[in-house]
């Protein structure tokens, strides 16, 4: 095999292939090396491991076609490194050669190495409209479980087909995150799947829809599932990814059906204001040192108290209405939920010290985002 | 700060206060131990003078029954000299392996009321019980529950001193002892508990020998200069302690005489470990399915913790392979903890280290460097299930009540035996072949 191109194309597609690859060494060697296939022009890059499967288009200008393995992180830092311009890569039975400028790297190809496929999903593609869907992605994966070993089923984002559309769910027990897009019908009636957040944090960051509204590609995103797989396609890339596996918890029995206590604030003032009381607590894995919020008239009062640090308070400005009372909460999970909202308005519904609290936007009725409160015995 | 008046005493003010005054200390002392458990096994040595110790010309006396201190007979005495105060006792060479099965029997009569046991020999061990007051009760009602088992279970007498600290259990747990006269053997009273407010009394009564760090030596020393009780070396400026016996000694002694003992009640650390572990019907290979048991195990592990009111630094994963090779791994946490996901999360971080492709058939999570559990710690609650078990949703809004019946139960068979009491799901899910696992050797 032999092709050359330009750095930048090459790097995008080889970091792109590359973060379905595993970086563990989980899965044999083929699942840290990508795999490039030339045929005329057309280069495909697979980056894969035993649940996902990023495949990446791009044209190339070939000389002799062939397929070649290559261990992904360092093909990825070797084309990193080079000046933009032309790369040249030349295979082998046993080595790899990369050139650029005056630069050439000759790798050794891994034995024994084979990458991993999924089943091809099968069935018509639903064109899903990119920008919303990514949005809503972001505003729900936040709530998945990172961690696969508790309840695997947590770590998935449930996709249900409902009446007014689609809906997104994720929860990992501690808080949980939905949101309903309206008029997308990407399932069959009354069914849904459970898709790892992994990949749908993948479609996120391709999508490239930041928080800022900066636009990335918004080219056609194409959905289609099968039993075991789905596959999503958005423009050169192609994402296939497992399924999981249920059941997922009945969410819709966590909603409360009413809030007795309501406070309306400002989303910028009370996100920089947990910011800064979270800064008392050092250890970024500690989930058990609270923000005690003590609601009020006018205003919310946020404490972060530590036998270790000391103390650090601020009052937020806001409308309140309802009993005076003290919950606490878990201050990164309740900033995961206000960066999730987009109205400049939000909502803080509480019940009381023990029950789960809920963030909405003022003008935001399809985002619900629930919340444990943290228990001070 | 204001001088303490004591009549009679010795009146140098307390340099700092004490701290909370709970009697969290226990120290149990087996009564002539070793000879007790002769005189049990053989019952035709009933009321005679038993010796268990060096035979040998040059043997010394492990353990002495009452009888035979009456004679004047004591441990540590040359055996020779034994013999020519009672030449009629019965003196034997002493079955160390039968005592230490004793001993361990002892133990688990130890652990029954609080995980943090401190053996200081076979016969002797302090315990923290400051985490089973809610499941058990005030310290001297442990304190008579265990004499009561010891009584009941190992058919031997023992001794229980309650106290504030490590020194002062140890002294009550001597007064609690059968006193030898010249009459006879006069019974103790069993259980001496020593309330913090009449700690310095009781303390100064005693001679200073009985302050751990007082030999013959520094004891001959301070006699030249007038000390003989601890109230006598209370009294004595710290600045002059330290010149006559040397800063550290200096200091330590007089905080002793003060009754200021900080020494910690420490669980002995490979003992001292709550455990689980599971055998496999069918050796496992799958990673997913091993973690799911570890966290099975991790699960069962907190809720033993919570019960016992201690969290534990330090989680160890066991796993056993197919081919009987062993493993162990051991982490320590960045904080004490007692619930499953964490100790879990620990257990599975290990796992994963572990390459587990040939099989495993053996399982287990340990608990160990264990602490009494902080009071007023925070817990994040769940939206649904127990901690234990997010995949399954129940109605429980207010976190987990799994983890109350979890505790309910751990105290259930702490009381009653294992098996008396199981929630249902946990029979069906574990099986005939798992259960609780001893310590960790």
């Amino acid at each position: 095999m032999k092709f050359r191109t330009e750095r930048d194309g090459l790097l995008e597609a080889l970091a792109t292939a590359g973060r379905a690859a595993s970086t563990r060494g989980a899965g044999g060697p083929g699942a840290t090396s990508l795999q490039l296939a030339l045929h005329g022009n057309h280069l495909v890059v697979t980056g894969s491991d035993p649940d996902l499967v990023i495949e990446v288009r791009a044209s190339v200008a070939g000389d002799s076609d062939g397929v070649v393995l290559v261990p992904s992180r360092l093909l990825v830092d070797i084309v990193r490194s080079f000046e933009p311009g032309a790369v040249t890569l030349t295979s082998d039975e046993d080595e790899v050669r990369i050139t650029s400028g005056r630069a050439e790297f000759t790798v050794r190809i891994p034995v024994g190495a084979e990458i991993s496929r999924l089943s091809a999903a099968e069935g018509e593609g639903i064109t899903l409209p990119t920008t919303l869907f990514a949005e809503g992605l972001r505003q729900v994966v936040r709530a998945a479980l990172a961690d696969d070993t508790r309840a695997p089923q947590l770590t998935g984002v449930l996709m249900v087909a409902t009446d007014a559309g689609l809906r997104l769910v994720a929860t990992d027990s501690y808080r949980l995150a939905f949101r309903d897009l309206a008029g997308v019908s990407a399932l069959a009636p009354g069914s849904e799947v459970l898709i790892p957040a992994r990949a749908l944090a993948e479609i996120q960051r391709l999508v490239g829809s930041g928080s800022d509204g900066a636009e990335g590609k918004a080219e056609p995103l194409v959905f289609h599932h099968g039993e075991l797989d789905a596959v999503f396609d958005l423009g050169e890339v192609q994402l296939t990814t497992r399924l999981l596996r249920g059941p997922f918890p009945d969410y819709e029995r966590l909603l409360p059906a009413s809030y007795p206590n309501s406070f309306t604030t400002s989303r910028d003032d009370l996100a920089s204001a947990l910011r800064r009381v979270r800064l008392m607590v050092r250890d970024t894995k500690d989930a058990t040192t609270p923000v005690r919020i003590a609601f009020g008239d006018g205003g919310a009062e946020l404490t972060v108290l530590t036998a270790e640090t000391g103390r650090a308070a601020e009052r937020v400005e806001g409308a309140y209405s309802g009993d005076e009372l003290v919950v606490a909460f878990n201050p990164t999970y309740l900033l995961d939920g206000i960066e999730a909202i987009r109205s400049d308005t939000i909502i803080l519904d509480v019940i009381d010290s023990t029950k789960p609290a809920t963030v909405r936007g003022a003008e935001e009725d399809d985002y619900r985002y629930l919340l444990m409160p943290v228990r001070v015995s | 700060m204001a001088a303490r008046e004591q009549s009679g005493g010795p009146s140098e003010p307390l340099p700092e206060e004490h701290p909370p005054a709970a009697l969290d200390v226990l120290h149990l002392d087996m009564d002539s131990f070793f000879a007790a458990v002769e005189v049990q096994r053989d019952p035709t040595l009933v009321g005679r003078p038993v010796v268990v110790g060096g035979t040998g010309p040059r043997g010394v006396v492990a353990s002495a029954s009452y009888e035979a201190r009456v004679f004047g007979i004591r441990s540590a005495m040359p055996t020779a000299v034994a013999r020519g105060l009672c030449p009629d006792a019965v003196f034997l060479a002493g079955r160390f392996d039968v005592y230490g099965e004793v001993s361990r029997r002892l133990r688990e009569i130890l652990e029954s009321a609080t995980p943090i046991v401190e053996p200081v020999a076979l016969d002797e061990a302090y315990l923290d019980v400051s985490g089973s007051h809610r499941l058990v009760g005030p310290s001297r009602s442990i304190a008579e529950a265990l004499r009561r088992r010891v009584r009941d279970e190992l058919q031997l007498e023992c001794a229980v001193g309650v106290g504030r600290t490590k020194l002062i259990a140890k002294l009550a747990s001597k007064a609690a002892k059968p006193v030898v006269g010249p009459s006879g053997v006069v019974p103790g009273p069993g259980v001496v508990v020593v309330e913090a407010a009449d700690e310095l009394d009781f303390l100064h009564r005693h001679p200073v020998r009985a302050i751990p760090g007082v030999g013959p030596r520094t004891a001959e020393r301070l006699a030249r200069f007038g000390v003989s009780s601890v109230g006598d070396l209370a009294s004595v400026g710290r600045e002059s302690l330290v010149r006559l016996l040397g800063a550290s000694s200096g200091r330590a002694l007089h905080d002793l005489a003060w009754g200021r003992d900080s020494r910690p009640v420490v669980a002995e650390r490979a003992a001292r470990s709550i455990g689980h572990e599971e055998t496999f019907a069918e050796d496992i290979r799958d990673g997913a399915v091993l973690a799911r048991r570890a966290r099975e195990s991790a699960t069962a592990v907190a809720g033993r913790c919570r019960a016992g009111g201690v969290e534990a630094r330090t989680v160890t994963l066991k796993v056993r392979f197919a081919d009987f090779s062993t493993v162990t791994r051991s982490r320590t946490l960045a904080r004490p903890a007692d619930t499953a996901s964490v100790i879990g999360d620990a257990a599975c971080e290990l796992l994963v280290g572990l390459d587990t492709g040939t099989g495993v058939r053996l399982i287990g999570v340990h608990a160990s460097a264990l602490v009494v559990a902080e009071q007023g710690r925070a817990l994040q609650l769940q939206l649904f299930g127990g901690e234990e078990r997010p995949g399954a949703p129940s109605a429980g809004e207010d976190g987990d009540p799994r983890d109350e019946i979890e505790a309910a139960t751990e105290a259930i068979c702490q009381r009653f035996g294992a098996g008396a009491i199981a929630l249902l799901g946990d029979q069906a899910r574990s099986g005939p072949r798992s259960g609780p696992a001893g310590p960790v050797a």
